[in-house]
């Protein structure tokens, strides 16, 4: 579904009607700009990708995504699980063929058509997995898991190699390294694999790293250290690094540029900081007012609150129009026939909803809207049909 | 009844009783290999009081589903609990009765009708060839005396409480979401009205959003039901929102116990106090992250005094010593308010760097992109 790009009929009011940011805008090109890196790394230019389900019917995975990877930036690609921000990495990583769109990879359209070609984008592009448990092979060295992509990805002889190793295992703080390349998998905490992980996609010496889930499988004590480690790798290889993460918070300090993904589109996306602090997506609305707040002194989970429930059923994708009208407080019967373009709410920022007049106020302060109704107050509760959630 | 140990004091006035529901006393739980016990589970007490809320936080691996199935007697060999006590004081009882020392019979009886639990993945809670309704029936029977046409009222009115249509019954569990299997989990555990459920990651598989919906479920019908929960995360973010009283268990022992409100804003031991700057907060000024150096340690041979020293900014040749009993804080006005360090408190200030990050050479750990 390409319908939704840029540029369609309709224009939010108080909206500029250019739908489409110039790319030298986004939070992460201004972070790689200042490090001298002015052009993409990795650019996906509106690509999807579908899924035949059988009975004729189609799943949308993911739906006409743009965006950039800089060079020392990093990128967070923020969602529930189902959003496609999964297949997005594959898609990047080349492991998934595009239903339409392309990928360019240092300005050149990405080719994997061939073992050969494919194994060339490799060596630029590596992808971390979430599960360092399954990832890594029980039955093999850590240097068995790092000699393979050197040996491929880098010319080295004997003795180069025996080098690389040590410095790869030092590079992420296994130390001492000669031990550590001798051990199995089994013989590592769960925070030690997935640093033996991290080595494995810096042994092809890449200049984009994918991380898909990098701590979320890990203990909360160790998760800032790893999240420290990849930043440490960041600065000092000008990785540029897409960040995907159900956990906004984590975005939030780790990222410089956050997109919001749901339903296999982005419906929002910005500076870190900006977007977390003022969420302008209603979608971003609920997904921060549900993160755990020690501080929320309101929170419908102290003692003797009260709420309606009702089943939390991700509802079945519309058709048509913008796919969280169903879960969304301010819908009405445009969001239901028409999905909403990307655009731009102020300098770097974007969202794809009609309503920002109603769902961020505060943020269209510059553009004062024309006969919109009062604001209202988006909170933890589950969205209600009009009325928002009082 | 039990003898109350300190950081079970409830102050008069609060909502709940002053007699513990579920009193945990020195239990140890020891996992029996060929290379040694490790002991998962070290001379632990901890007091669930009736409409109370306690919750246990602790790393994998720190033994606190360990814990919490001991308490129940849960646990199969090569898993032995070596010592100490578990009362069990319920409305339904007339006396208080020591679940170590419960014949099969009486076990039986009690567990789910008196203490439910809850797990975290729902899917392998349920059984995915049986229907929802089945499943709910086979509750039912078993612990309550009820006819069959009862029974399915019974199975029905479950599913209003937890939100849940009706017609759901007739579903398989591969057919619900995954907020719909836990909810369904949740109502299984609520059949018989028990006055403990305890909570063992219940959400930690959802979205936060989902999460959200369900956690606020199981306050309103803690509410309603009065009943108490052990609720075991290793998020800490979680409990100090949800929790009345918290628990923080490392490496098989208790280091603190007090009410969230203290252990968020006056965390004493170190290990608390790191885990609080570990995870990166959604709202507010941007604080300084520091996290924790180091791993846990390996509990079949565990570092003498105190399990987390190597691991401690603060440690000093004492800590090898020290009794890893809890005591009062000091300087806090709470008698709940409990640490196993008899060093630091709440005012000590924060060391310069961790002993950990020293010993391997690490450079000193930064906040997170400033």
């Amino acid at each position: 579904m390409t319908g939704n790009a840029a540029g369609q009929t309709g224009t939010p009011v108080g909206q500029t009607a250019n739908g489409t940011l110039p790319p030298g805008d986004s939070a992460a090109a201004v972070v790689a700009a200042a490090i001298g890196q002015t052009e993409p790394a990795m650019e996906a230019v509106g690509i999807s990708r579908d899924y035949k389900l059988g009975h004729g019917q189609t799943l949308h995975a993911v739906r006409d995504v743009s965006f950039g990877l800089y060079r020392g930036a990093v990128v967070a690609l923020v969602g529930e699980s189902g959003s496609g921000k999964s297949t997005v990495a594959r898609l990047l990583a080349g492991q998934e063929k595009l239903t339409s769109g392309t990928i360019r990879l240092l300005g050149q359209p990405a080719d994997v058509s061939s073992t050969r070609k494919f194994r060339g984008y490799k060596s630029e592009v590596q992808l971390v997995f979430q599960d360092p448990f399954a990832s890594l092979n029980p039955v093999h060295t850590v240097r068995y898991h790092l000699e393979r992509p050197v040996r491929l990805h880098q010319k080295h002889s004997g003795d180069g190699i025996k080098k690389e190793l040590s410095a790869l295992v030092e590079q992420v703080r296994l130390l001492p390294a000669e031990q550590f390349l001798s051990k199995y998998p089994h013989e590592l905490s769960g925070g030690q694999r997935q640093r033996v992980s991290f080595a494995r996609a810096l042994a092809a010496k890449p200049s984009v790293l994918l991380a898909d889930e990098p701590v979320s499988m890990l203990d909360v004590s160790i998760r800032l250290e790893m999240l420290n480690l990849l930043d440490d790798l960041r600065k000092r290889f000008q990785l540029a690094l897409l960040y995907i993460t159900h956990d906004i918070a984590s975005a939030r300090y780790f990222a410089d540029e956050v997109l919001v993904m749901y339903a296999g589109e982005i419906v929002e996306r910005g500076p870190a900081e900006d977007l977390t602090q003022q969420p302008a997506h209603p979608y971003t609305q609920l997904l921060i007012a549900s993160a755990p707040d020690p501080d929320n002194l309101g929170s419908s989970l102290r003692r003797g609150g009260t709420r309606g429930t009702r089943p939390s059923d991700r509802p079945a994708a519309t058709p048509t129009g913008c796919s969280f009208s169903p879960r969304c407080p301010f819908a009405d019967d445009r969001c239901r026939a028409e999905a909403p373009a990307l655009q731009t709410v102020t300098g770097g920022r974007q969202a794809a909803c009609w309503h920002l007049d109603q769902a961020a106020p505060s943020l269209l302060a510059d553009h004062p809207a024309t006969g919109s109704p009062a604001p209202q107050q988006f909170t933890a509760q589950e969205p209600q049909p009009q009325g928002g959630g009082e | 009844m039990a003898t109350p140990v300190p950081g079970d004091t409830v102050p008069a006035g609060e909502t709940y009783g002053n007699e513990p529901v579920l009193a945990i006393r020195d239990l140890s739980v020891a996992y029996r290999t060929p290379g040694g016990d490790v002991r998962a589970v070290n001379n632990m007490s901890l007091s669930l009081h009736p409409g109370e809320v306690v919750g246990l936080a602790g790393e994998s691996g720190s033994g606190k589903s360990t814990l919490a199935y001991g308490a129940c007697r849960l646990l199969r060999p090569p898993a032995v609990v070596t010592s100490g006590s578990v009362y069990y004081r319920g409305r339904r009882m007339a006396k208080p009765v020591d679940i170590m020392q419960l014949q099969r019979s009486e076990l039986q009886q009690l567990r789910w009708r008196e203490i439910a639990i809850v797990f975290q993945s729902a899917m392998n809670a349920l059984n995915p060839v049986l229907k929802v309704e089945a499943q709910l029936l086979d509750v039912i029977h078993t612990h309550l005396k009820l006819s069959r046409a009862d029974a399915r009222e019974k199975a029905a009115s479950l599913m209003d409480l937890v939100g849940i249509p009706r017609t759901r019954l007739r579903s398989y569990p591969h057919q619900l979401s995954g907020g719909m299997r836990q909810r369904v989990s949740i109502a299984m555990a609520l059949a018989t009205d028990p006055e403990v459920v305890i909570m063992d990651e219940p959400t930690t598989a959802l979205d936060v959003v989902v999460q959200r919906d369900i956690l606020a479920q199981i306050v309103e019908l803690k509410e309603r039901l009065s009943f108490a929960i052990l609720f075991i995360t290793h998020d800490l973010s979680l409990l100090l929102e949800l929790a009345d009283r918290i628990a923080v268990m490392y490496a098989g022992q208790l280091l603190e116990v007090a009410r969230s409100h203290e252990i968020q804003h006056e965390p004493s031991h170190p290990y608390t106090r790191g885990l609080i700057n570990s995870f990166p907060s959604l709202r507010g000024a941007r604080r300084d992250l520091a996290g924790i150096p180091g791993t846990p340690p390996d509990l079949r041979n565990p570092p003498s005094g105190c399990p987390f020293r190597p691991r401690c900014g603060y440690a000093t040749d004492a800590c090898a010593d020290v009794s890893m009993e809890l005591t009062p804080v000091s300087s806090s006005t709470h008698l709940d308010h409990v640490t196993a360090c008899p060093f630091v408190l709440p005012e000590t200030p924060a060391p310069a760097r961790p002993a950990a990050a020293v010993a391997s050479g690490e450079p000193a750990v930064k906040e997170l992109r400033s």
